[in-house]
């Protein structure tokens, strides 16, 4: 219970510091460390997020409309609330722990265990302004540039997929986009996302800069407690945020009070 | 007693000298304490019951501010160069100057390439090579040349010519001259085991 209270406090203290020290990206080096982070990040996991993302959109429409035999209005209602509120969100912040979380994890415990990171306190560098600060900036924004990917791929190529595999007029279903679609959806996800983005980073930043032991097998164990970790933190901060903003969590289960 | 650097080892009953040097210069250390002496100057905190004395001040009676301003004096080159793993060798070099002063870098881009000159017989792509891709001398050349730019009135560097081969040792035995060439008043200790 000490250790859990403890990672929690110290990954608090990561993005408090982070948030402190931003200051920091005016630095070439550092801000050279946030344009690699935004790039592995963001840019380069794209790709594996086209074909889920339609998919995702294809499936909710045609299974609205042909197992539930609801119409075209439903489908789209329902595409915008679950792909805008939840899984756009929560897609693109378990892409980002699958692949960066545990790559800052292992990399800060190999830089820790092989000394790089008391070379950079040598230099007068603090590790946290260099290390920690670009990649909680770089994973926030590119949690929420990957979520907004995300959600116009699901959307967008749900509608396209849709209206080929199950001949539903596009026309149609665009005309219900435009009037069911809210940018406090988008505002509410995108401000999730970037919530979602920060706490993987320092989640994974925590466990980096603290591996339990000096020796090789720490690295995986921290990648391992890192992505345990911050899947666990993002689902709770989901479930938060659902019961801030709309008054229901788990599902209906719990319900804020009138 | 005043000394550019002192370190005291702890009275714990282990036979170890002390280390003192009194005066600028060049300096070459075969120490039994090297280790606790390196981890003293790493960051400034001996171990207890140790002291540790750079330019005349005892390092346990400054304050953090005072630590600081000794620390921006004194450079070290560890034995296996300490670049960062993932940064190329001519960002490792300049990562300090980057970091602390970043309008001296397109100097510093000069100066590199002229003491790279000096040092002879290294890659024409050493500046773009990653440490994994490094031969252990262009490590150590390459953290050398890091300290350099920092332009330190101390320049401690462990094992010097360790694990070289005759050549590349030749060379690294010129560090010495080169860091007093630039710098007349300081002192430059080599570290062996």
């Amino acid at each position: 219970m000490l250790a859990v209270y403890r990672e929690l406090e110290g990954s608090a203290y990561l993005l408090m510091h982070a948030i402190r020290r931003i200051g920091v990206l005016r630095l070439p080096p550092v801000a050279e460390e946030l344009v690699r982070q935004i790039y592995f990040t963001g840019a380069s996991a794209t790709g594996g997020i086209v074909l889920r993302g339609a998919f995702i959109g294809t499936l909710i429409i045609a299974y609205v409309i042909e197992v539930l035999d609801a119409d075209a209005s439903l489908a789209v209602r329902l595409l915008l609330l679950v792909v805008l509120r939840e899984v756009g969100p929560l897609i693109a912040a378990v892409l980002v722990i699958q692949r960066s979380g545990t790559a800052v994890a292992t990399d800060l415990a190999l830089r820790e265990i092989s000394g790089e990171l008391a070379s950079l306190r040598r230099m007068r560098i603090d590790p946290y302004d260099y290390l920690v600060v670009p990649r909680v900036i770089g994973m926030a924004v590119s949690n929420a540039a990957l979520t907004l990917y995300v959600q116009l791929i699901a959307v967008g190529g749900g509608m396209v997929l849709a209206s080929i595999v199950i001949n539903v007029p596009f026309q149609e279903l665009l005309t219900h986009f435009f009037f069911l679609a809210s940018p406090l959806d988008l505002v509410y996800s995108l401000i999730k996302s970037v919530l979602f983005g920060a706490a993987i980073a320092v989640v994974a930043c925590y466990h980096g800069l603290h591996p339990r032991g000096r020796s090789i097998n720490a690295v995986p164990q921290a990648a391992i407690r890192a992505v345990t970790e911050a899947l666990l933190l993002v689902m709770l901060l989901n479930v938060v945020f659902a019961y801030l903003v709309y008054g229901v969590a788990f599902f209906g289960l719990v319900t804020a009070q009138q | 007693m005043s000394a550019v650097l002192g370190y005291e080892p702890p009275h714990d009953g282990a036979a170890r000298e002390r280390v003192w040097l009194d005066a600028p210069g060049r300096h070459r250390l075969s120490s039994a304490c090297k280790d606790e002496l390196l981890a003293a100057l790493y960051d400034l905190r001996p171990r207890a019951g140790a002291r540790l004395v750079l330019f005349g001040a005892d390092v346990a009676a400054l304050d953090q501010a005072e630590r600081s301003a000794l620390m921006r004096r004194v450079s070290f080159v560890p034995a296996n160069g300490g670049l960062m793993s993932s940064l190329n060798a001519w960002e490792n070099i300049s990562l300090p100057v980057a970091y602390h002063a970043a309008h001296k870098l397109p100097g510093a881009a000069h100066e590199v390439r002229g003491l790279l000159e000096q040092f002879g017989g290294v890659d024409e792509d050493l500046l773009a090579k990653l440490p994994e891709h490094m031969t252990l001398y262009e490590r150590r050349l390459a953290a050398y040349i890091r300290a350099l730019l920092e332009d330190p009135e101390l320049l401690v560097m462990e094992c010097v010519g360790a694990g070289l081969g005759p050549i590349k040792r030749r060379r690294a035995a010129r560090f010495a001259e080169v860091y007093q060439a630039r710098r007349p008043g300081g002192t430059f200790v080599q570290l062996d085991a």
